[in-house]
């Protein structure tokens, strides 16, 4: 199932009552290109992210990932997707290996113990993994979520503002992992409200207001100055 | 969106008369027209108008499940918007049957309360609807609908399992002796007449309410959905 | 909502990994329970609480203790189950775990059997620890009928834990949590909990398994109902 379009957004609403968070949202993002979405609180990024990552269902629309449409064939959407939240989704009881062993079992990785320590190596934590998850601190924590995504190797990335809540140290850590994941051809599609950590990033930006897009374009073009003349413009 | 027609034109007025005539009638037929029962005299009258009401609240709390089964297929509000309809109108016929049912028990047997299976049946079925409601007014709007659904459904299926088990348990508490409770076989030709037409009454009572009830919630819904798009075409 | 045709050729055609999927969730609840031990010991301590606490409710007279003990037994368990519940769909809302397993899972009603399976063996461990204290404390042989109690109680704590399950996931999101699960729950349960209390009188009074299959198969009937409904609607309650 190789196409060069990874994900394909159709005039996505999301309604909620009679509260409208995204109205006809449309997005076409090819295989291996960045993504990061900038917006003011409110404008339904973290809703477009759940609507990705099958966790929602879309009011109207379509959403295809990989050519598979995420809400009537979740199950095949779901094992190539790797989603950072704003919560880490970790158990505050169990070691830091605990619980990357749970979820490699969980996504049926054969091997899961050595998977377990791989990623635990990957993101520099293989000291701490015997230690319960509620003794770290928040950028552990933090690189124990980004280990977790990992763990089943997805083609999509999906990261809600993972720089909220880090130190400086911590965001050039994640800086350097997204950068390497970058080059090694994953998907990515970020959130944030950093815009010149975003901007380094990515190969295309994009601004959401009021759960429309109302700008979508190449992020190579820009530098940090002029993106924020334009996020000011767009978003009133 | 329409706007609503003049209030008493339509449909309404074919609702409101047949229900206004049927109640009008079904009154006369019972204090006037149907003659006295002769074991248990005057207050006997009181059973046409409670089992109406329990036959009555059976078929709105069938509504409701059908109502909930279609939002959670449709995903429309309207949908909704019948099933708590039907939930609350179905509570007020269930509060009747528990009202009337002490009121006849005590002349006859003697007791307020008795454990008959249908009064016992009511008497879950009043908590358990109850909590629907509770369950309404206690969510965040995004989830609140189609939990209130699941709960919908989950309680009808329950219905004849409680009332099977309300029946094995019943068998083996004396009933107080004495007085048939009226069943339907046994009834002279007048007083089944005054029985159907009361049980019809009572039927288009219900529905007149639940009509009228999810016309208010529709008008809401209509009001929060021009309340948005304002603040939205003001904000853009 | 997929039909259950469509839900069960799916399992079975990965069966192994809805399998392991179960497996796996069971583990991670049971592991986390057994580090703080918290639910178990609130579900034992509780059921003791209110052996005890109806014990002096009921007064002196032993036959009307004697009566009533099977209703004691039944109530109890009924607590237990709802405070082991709340717990148990507590853990998944923090740190949203329950998303994060969401997104590892394919078909999302492993959750749901996981779950309901967590909370049986708690109930069980529970029932195990506590009977010999209420045989007891109420003065009843239990050994001579411990096959047929045995086999209502298994169906009577299918039936709690499988309704409970469901009902603590819904609510897992509204404000007055705690007080909403009770209330959904009891009412929806008194099928079950009017045969339970009948199996285990008639149990105790002397009657073997051939003389309660009416309230046997009212449970069973109960259990299966809940179960195959709580698997078709468990996707609309996860959602987002």
């Amino acid at each position: 199932m190789g196409t060069d379009v990874m994900v394909h957004l159709a005039g996505v609403t999301k309604r909620f009552g009679n509260v409208w968070a995204l109205r006809g949202i449309d997005l076409e993002l090819p295989r291996g290109r960045c993504l990061s979405i900038f917006g003011p609180n409110g404008a339904g990024k973290t809703t477009l992210l759940k609507i990705l990552s099958t966790l929602t269902r879309p009011s109207a629309g379509t959403v295809t990932i990989a050519g598979y449409d995420a809400v009537r064939e979740g199950e095949k959407v779901r094992p190539l997707l790797g989603v950072l939240g704003h919560r880490t989704f970790l158990y505050g009881h169990l070691t830091g290996q605990e619980n990357l062993r749970f979820y490699a079992r969980m996504f049926g990785i054969t091997g899961y113990a050595e998977r377990a320590m791989e990623v635990l190596h990957a993101v520099g934590l293989e000291e701490h993994g015997r230690q319960l998850v509620r003794t770290y601190s928040r950028g552990m924590q933090q690189r124990l979520a980004i280990a977790r995504t990992l763990l089943h190797r997805p083609s999509l990335l999906l990261l809600d503002e993972p720089y909220t809540g880090l130190d400086q140290q911590a965001i050039v850590r994640l800086q350097e992992l997204l950068q390497q994941l970058h080059a090694a051809a994953h998907t990515i599609i970020l959130s944030t409200h950093d815009l010149r950590l975003g901007l380094m990033l990515s190969d295309d930006i994009a601004i959401q207001c009021r759960g429309k897009m109302v700008y979508h374009g190449v992020a190579t073009d820009l530098d940090a100055l002029a993106l924020e003349q334009i996020y000011f413009d767009y978003v009133k | 969106m329409q706007m609503p027609r003049g209030r008493y034109q339509g449909w309404y007025l074919v609702y409101a008369t047949a229900t206004y005539v049927s109640m009008a009638l079904a009154l006369w037929c019972v204090f006037v027209y149907v003659p006295t029962e002769k074991v248990q005299g005057i207050v006997q009258r009181i059973f046409y108008f409670h089992v109406s009401a329990a036959l009555t609240m059976f078929l709105a709390f069938f509504v409701v499940c059908i109502a909930s089964m279609m939002y959670l297929w449709k995903q429309t509000l309207w949908w909704d918007s019948m099933a708590l309809g039907a939930a609350e109108i179905g509570v007020v016929f269930c509060t009747m049957v528990l009202i009337t049912g002490p009121i006849w028990a005590r002349p006859i047997w003697g007791v307020w309360w008795t454990w008959d299976p249908t009064l016992t049946l009511t008497l879950v079925l009043w908590l358990m609807y109850v909590a629907y409601l509770m369950l309404r007014a206690d969510m965040s709007d995004a989830k609140r609908t189609r939990m209130a659904a699941i709960l919908g459904i989950v309680g009808f299926v329950d219905v004849p399992l409680i009332r099977w088990s309300v029946e094995k348990w019943r068998t083996l508490h004396p009933k107080p002796v004495i007085v048939q409770e009226g069943g339907s076989t046994g009834l002279p030709p007048s007083m089944m007449l005054t029985f159907i037409i009361s049980l019809t009454a009572c039927v288009f009572l219900c529905f007149f309410l639940i009509r009228e009830r999810v016309v208010l919630a529709q008008s809401r819904h209509a009001l929060d959905g021009l309340r948005d798009e304002i603040e939205n075409a003001l904000g853009g | 909502m997929r039909s259950l045709w469509n839900r069960s050729t799916s399992i079975m055609s990965n069966s192994r990994l809805f399998v392991q999927q179960v497996l796996a969730l069971l583990a991670k609840d049971l592991q986390t329970e057994w580090r703080t031990r918290e639910m178990f010991i609130s579900m034992f301590v509780f059921t003791i609480l209110v052996v005890v606490v109806f014990n002096f409710a009921i007064g002196a007279d032993p036959e009307a203790i004697r009566r009533l003990a099977p209703g004691v037994l039944w109530v109890a368990l009924l607590f237990a189950t709802v405070l082991g519940l709340q717990r148990a769909a507590q853990m998944e809302s923090e740190e949203d775990c329950l998303q994060g397993v969401l997104l590892a899972l394919g078909d999302r009603s492993a959750l749901f059997i996981a779950k309901t399976a967590a909370n049986m063996l708690y109930l069980t461990v529970v029932v195990v620890c506590a009977l010999p204290l209420f045989s007891i404390l109420f003065r009843i042989e239990m050994v001579a009928g411990i096959g047929a109690l045995g086999v209502a109680l298994l169906l009577g704590m299918l039936g709690l834990s499988t309704v409970g399950t469901l009902f603590a996931m819904l609510t897992v999101n509204t404000r007055t949590r705690e007080v909403m699960l009770p209330l959904l729950f009891l009412p929806v349960s008194v099928p079950l909990t009017i045969a339970a209390v009948y199996a285990t009188t008639d149990i105790i009074a002397g009657k073997g398994l051939a003389d309660i299959t009416d309230y046997l198969t009212l449970m069973g009937v109960f259990d299966l109902v809940f179960l195959v409904v709580a698997v078709l609607v468990f996707d609309y309650v996860v959602e987002e």
